[in-house]
């Protein structure tokens, strides 16, 4: 049996990883960090004296902090062996992009990956990174694999720079002997309701966006159930490696922003840039987030298989329009047919 | 040897090697030395000793490739979006496309679209069938199944060419396959364009999006030339460009079949009577051509004229029975193997004009 470290445990992934492992008989205890207070979400699985799933509140970007909780009597007391780190959020679902905290996302990656490293009891770690760390070529759609290029330009986005850096600090322990490294490489998540993670362009609030006019980048996207799917996937696995992760459904961004209540209105590519700070400059922080770089243009579609070979991962969940209580139509995640 | 030899190959007007390619095999052919003369021969005497090579039999050693499957069109009642055409166009061609979409809904990992692609059957079809008036032979050539590349000629301003062959294949194949054209990636920049290519199932050629369409048992469709082919000079028409290399690599590391195409008619459609080499570097484009019509009439002189296509399609080519995947790493086997099929293309050519 295996105790779980979650990081972000406060943020939407994080729960969902969180209730997902609860839910697993080969799972003892879960430890859930964050920056937020105890998600109300939590209270229903911390019931009775000693419950499985436990909650502290810390900064993750903090080596103290992070110091203290490695070294501290609970964790061992718990017999945590695997930490899953889930990456800060670009932006929670009701507010703006936190743009100044984003390069804290590179440097929680790097202090949990060398505690991990330095820890005894921790054998395996499982890490979410973004699969908008790959170089795009010209095209609506580029299919790519865990060993395409990275993009490692450096003018590319600051958002997308951070992911980058991640995904570079765990693949330079994927061969570690000693500390099982699975990273796994996510589209866009969306999850019932509409919400939007990991998407540089997309996060945040609903609200229009801006792209380029002529391109429609076509967007692979994964129901944040399968995510969590793929999590206890790798947590289990006796693998180490990289995987992309990726739902059934690929679609254009101009659909999914109207599907997710984020229309993204077209704007000539030369102004876009202007249109986007100008936006800003009136309070539309979120125009920020337009996509940028090629990923302004050109989209992508992952390459699964190496997940479905060695992890046994399928998605097992449809993303689709449903008509919600109000009348509206949202974005719901269902289980697929073949749903195992 | 199963290779087919064809009469003149390599002794045709620009047959086998032409000037160009022997100029950009020398630099890496170990066997070329010497003069000219002395290159010529020994390049010739090393392409032979290649094909006797190639004649032997080898060992089998990579894996089957899988295979994709539509249903036969008989098999298929007309898509409903469809219906109201079926008394101006047919039910044949109609039901080639429904079968061929059967089961696909939104969009595949290329970006192919079904709604898209059904809006734009008929459109294609009517250029197919009424403008251009495309004679075809040799369909059975193409595989029914599992992965090929269809390498043919390039020309015309416009990539018509690719459209009628895709449309012909996929109206003459049973079950029902689209060939997947590869497109330069100069087409994946321009607005609009690229959505619209990808959306009726043209690939920009990356090496994953090559790679991957094979293994999925998909029928490849290239035109080796590159841009070179659709701006060559009309002094130049129906004579073959050097050959890339790249759809050898691949078709090597699926174990894919290599089917020679010739396209009549493309270099026909809009005759290039000089290409502004400066200007187009300057605009960034692959060519500034001025044709009797362009630029003379504005954009409507990029219009292709009406002239009659004719496709033919030669015997597919099994390079992977007798060589392996290892061998595409070989600059000298691979550079060899596109030759072989630009003869190909070239003999047919030649024997059909």
């Amino acid at each position: 049996m295996t105790s779980v470290l979650v990081t972000h445990a406060d943020l939407p992934l994080g729960r969902r990883i969180v209730k997902r492992l609860w839910h697993d008989p080969a799972v003892g205890q879960i430890v859930g960090v964050g920056e937020g207070p105890t998600p109300r979400a939590f209270d229903a699985y911390r019931v009775g004296s000693s419950p499985r799933l436990r909650y502290e509140r810390l900064d993750l970007a903090r080596q103290r902090e992070v110091s203290d909780l490695f070294h501290s009597r609970r964790l061992r007391e718990a017999g945590v062996d695997t930490v899953v780190c889930v990456p800060r959020h670009g932006a929670t679902p009701e507010g703006p992009p936190s743009w100044a905290r984003l390069p804290l996302r590179t440097a929680e990656a790097r202090i949990l990956l060398q505690h991990a490293l330095e820890s005894q009891a921790i054998r395996s770690l499982v890490a979410l990174g973004s699969a908008f760390v790959y170089r795009l070529d010209a095209g609506h759609a580029n299919h790519l694999s865990e060993s395409s290029d990275l993009d490692l330009d450096p003018s590319v986005a600051s958002s997308v720079r951070t992911w980058i850096d991640c995904d570079m600090l765990y693949h330079g322990e994927i061969g570690n002997p000693r500390l099982r490294v699975v990273l796994l490489r996510l589209p866009t998540v969306l999850a019932s309701g509409g919400y939007v993670y990991l998407n540089p362009g997309l996060e945040g609030g609903s609200g229009p966006r801006l792209r380029a006019t002529g391109f429609d980048p076509l967007c692979a996207v994964v129901a944040d159930k399968d995510v969590a799917r793929a999590v206890q996937l790798a947590l289990h696995s006796r693998r180490t490696g990289v995987y992309n992760i990726a739902g059934r459904e690929l679609m254009p961004l101009s659909r999914l922003g109207h599907w997710t209540r984020r229309p993204c209105l077209p704007v000539p590519g030369p102004l876009l840039w202007a249109a986007a700070a100008g936006a800003a400059r009136l309070g539309r922080e979120e125009w920020r987030a337009t996509l940028d770089g090629p990923h302004r243009r050109f989209g992508f579609s992952l390459d699964t298989r190496r997940a479905e070979r060695e992890l046994g991962f399928r998605p097992g969940y449809r993303v689709g329009l449903a008509r919600a209580g109000d009348g509206a139509m949202r974005i719901e995640t269902v289980p697929a047919p073949s749903h195992p | 040897m199963t290779i087919p030899e064809e009469p003149g190959a390599g002794t045709g007007a620009n047959g086998g090697t032409g000037t160009d390619e022997r100029g950009g095999l020398l630099v890496s052919n170990p066997l070329a030395s010497g003069g000219s003369q002395d290159a010529d021969t020994s390049l010739h005497a090393w392409l032979d000793a290649l094909e006797r090579v190639a004649a032997q039999p080898r060992r089998n050693d990579a894996r089957p490739a899988p295979r994709i499957r539509a249903p036969s069109a008989a098999d298929v009642e007309i898509a409903p979006e469809l219906r109201r055409l079926e008394s101006w166009i047919g039910a044949g061609p109609l039901r080639q496309v429904s079968a061929y979409l059967e089961g696909r809904d939104g969009y595949d990992a290329f970006g192919l679209s079904r709604e898209t692609l059904l809006r734009a059957f008929p459109f294609f079809y009517s250029i197919y069938r009424a403008y251009f008036r495309v004679q075809s032979r040799g369909h059975e050539h193409i595989p029914s199944e599992g992965p090929c590349v269809i390498a043919a000629n390039h020309g015309g301003l416009l990539p018509f060419d690719g459209a009628m062959l895709v449309v012909d294949a996929m109206l003459h194949s049973d079950p029902p396959r689209l060939p997947r054209a590869i497109l330069d990636r100069w087409a994946g920049t321009l607005p609009f364009v690229n959505v619209f290519f990808a959306k009726v199932g043209q690939v920009v050629g990356t090496h994953e999006n090559f790679g991957r369409l094979l293994a999925d048992g998909e029928p490849v469709l290239v035109f080796p030339e590159g841009v070179e082919g659709i701006r060559k000079p009309i002094t130049q028409r129906y004579r073959l460009q050097p050959f890339h290399v790249g759809f050898i690599e691949h078709a090597l590391r699926a174990r894919a079949p290599v089917v020679p195409a010739a396209v009549l008619g493309s270099d026909d459609q809009a005759p290039i009577l000089f290409d502004i080499k400066p200007l187009a570097r300057l605009l960034g484009i692959p060519a500034a051509p001025v044709t009797p019509t362009f630029p003379w009439f504005g954009p409507l002189g990029l219009l292709p004229y009406p002239v009659r296509y004719r496709i033919i399609y030669g015997e597919p080519i099994h390079f992977h029975e007798r060589f392996g995947a290892d061998d595409a790493r070989d600059p000298t086997v691979v550079r060899a193997l596109a030759n072989r099929v630009r003869r190909s293309v070239q003999t047919l050519i030649d024997r059909n004009r």
